[in-house]
């Protein structure tokens, strides 16, 4: 039987994996800032999420989790020493427009750390609070990684964008 | 102004198709080979064969096959697991095990399943949730299905087990049983259903289940307290797109579109689905929650039900087709297999 609130076993693997895809791959594309990196930090998050089986009490307690563990697999991936002394593949996503490619190379400018939170805060809707949570940092952490990236987007940006 | 941009950008990046069907196949199959390993083939292929031609040769004599197995998905680890070579036979059907490798908290275990006289043993074949594994400790397992062997008949299995406790289980005993196993599966994708969307209407019946279980983002908003609103489960089916599995209801409650699936024998042969949308151009759109019930409980004629819930209003709806990925068995079987033996760590 299911456990309840709960997307279990290999019948809802499949759900999952369809229903968080697009937020697991943004979002570790806003991290990590490529396409290819994106790609490996995507496999990694659901092969954990393969292996591991996790039971959640909840659908927040889920995404929370998949959030973290594309955070952590983004960082893993940077800190590795193959890609400390591999170059950046320049294969990239192909955006719509000018305005769209400019904002992704003024974003790629900014910390990764900065992005992410960024990328929770205006994309995911998420309050400072769930970002906290999410991310295992301190609230002010994040209040502060998120004033200190506005300040930054607003100096890149100039005129073009209302942060 | 920037939120819109960013979102505006955002929205425009995807997994690839190749990349999400990956990570779906091994769903599918619950492997534990990593994902990159296809995606590199060529390195892959050249670093098996690299340690295949400088460990294998030493242990070629002794080496069993489940051994070269190992060596072809982790060579790194491959010697660490010790032989165990323990079996029991009935309805003509073998289960060894073979090797296991301890390490800290975890132990792994390989096991075979052998059909000796018929073919019940495929490369499907599944322990379901039919195995036990009985230990002196509080733990959690797995187990996975890892290769099959058709000349012979062999499927092999990797089962993890990890203690809770966080202590060393070297120097244990576990028994390993399994008392049936499903086989001859089939996996059905993208199969269009051919239901004329556009002429769903609000539903007429709805019935008030106990929700067994379910997910997604609007999981908690459709239930309360465990109960849920879903449409009244009809004896017709309007459309069976696999044997076992149909619609057994479609239409809005509350302006969401409901679509109801029933599974039939699906505690027996792990029947199960998922219902999607394509738009015209072909985009997929998925639920925004699925909610699980039965009709009944442990007796005979039990029915499965999954509701999924799509936010689409009635007036765009014709502009949409049903598609679903199935999986079915056709073979259950019983049988009584049973191994003791002990947690030794690998010198």
């Amino acid at each position: 039987m299911l456990k309840s609130q709960s997307l279990l076993k290999d019948d809802c693997a499949d759900n999952v994996i369809k229903f968080y895809a697009d937020m697991v791959y943004r979002l570790a594309f806003a991290r990590t800032g490529t396409k290819s990196d994106a790609d490996e930090v995507f496999q990694e998050v659901f092969m954990r999420y393969i292996k591991k089986q996790p039971v959640f009490e909840n659908e927040e307690h889920r995404k929370a989790w998949l959030i973290r563990v594309t955070i952590n697999c983004s960082i893993k991936l940077w800190n590795s020493a193959w890609k400390r002394k591999t170059e950046p593949l320049t294969e990239t996503i192909p955006f719509e427009t000018k305005d769209d490619i400019n904002l992704n190379n003024e974003l790629r400018q900014l910390p990764k750390k900065y992005r992410e939170v960024i990328h929770l805060f205006y994309y995911e809707d998420m309050s400072l609070a769930e970002i906290s949570q999410a991310l295992n940092r301190k609230n002010s952490a994040v209040r502060t990684q998120l004033t200190r990236a506005r300040a930054l987007l607003k100096n890149m940006l100039k005129e073009d964008f209302d942060v | 102004m920037f939120k819109e941009k960013y979102k505006h950008m955002i929205d425009q990046v995807h997994p690839g198709d190749e990349l999400l069907c990956g990570v779906l196949k091994s769903a599918h199959i619950s492997s534990k080979r990593k994902i990159s390993f296809f995606y590199r083939p060529v390195a892959a292929v050249i670093a098996v064969c690299i340690c295949m031609s400088l460990t294998v040769p030493a242990l070629a004599a002794k080496v069993e096959p489940i051994y070269k197995l190992i060596y072809t998905v982790s060579p790194g680890i491959a010697q660490l697991f010790a032989p165990v070579q323990k079996s029991d036979e009935d309805n003509g059907i073998k289960m060894e095990v073979l090797s296991a490798y301890i390490h800290g908290n975890v132990a792994e275990i390989y096991i075979t399943m052998q059909d000796l006289s018929k073919d019940r043993i495929d490369d499907t074949t599944d322990l379901f949730d039919s195995y036990s594994i009985n230990r002196p400790f509080d733990s959690s397992a797995s187990c996975q299905f890892v290769n099959y062997d058709e000349k012979t008949k062999t499927a092999t299995f990797l089962i993890s087990i990890t203690e809770w406790k966080n202590k060393k289980i070297a120097g244990d005993k576990i028994t390993f049983s399994v008392k049936k196993f499903l086989s001859h599966k089939k996996n059905y994708s993208d199969v269009r259903i051919p239901i004329d969307l556009s002429s769903v209407t609000a539903a007429e019946d709805t019935k008030n289940v106990n929700a067994m279980g379910g997910g997604g983002k609007d999981y908690e908003r459709y239930t309360n307290k465990g109960k849920a609103t879903v449409l009244k489960p009809s004896e017709a089916i309007y459309g069976s797109p696999v044997d076992d599995i149909g619609v057994t209801d479609i239409g809005y409650i509350g302006g969401m579109l409901h679509i109801q699936m029933g599974l039939g024998d699906r505690l027996k042969k792990d029947n199960h689905g998922s219902f999607y949308l394509k738009d015209v151009n072909g985009n997929t759109v998925n639920c925004n929650c699925n909610i699980y019930f039965a009709n009944k409980y442990e007796e005979q004629g039990r029915i499965d039900y999954c509701e999924y819930v799509f936010d689409i209003p009635r007036e765009e709806i014709k502009n949409y087709t049903l598609y679903g990925d199935f999986n079915t068995s056709d073979m259950l079987t019983w049988g009584n297999w049973r191994v003791t033996f002990p947690l030794e760590q690998a010198e």
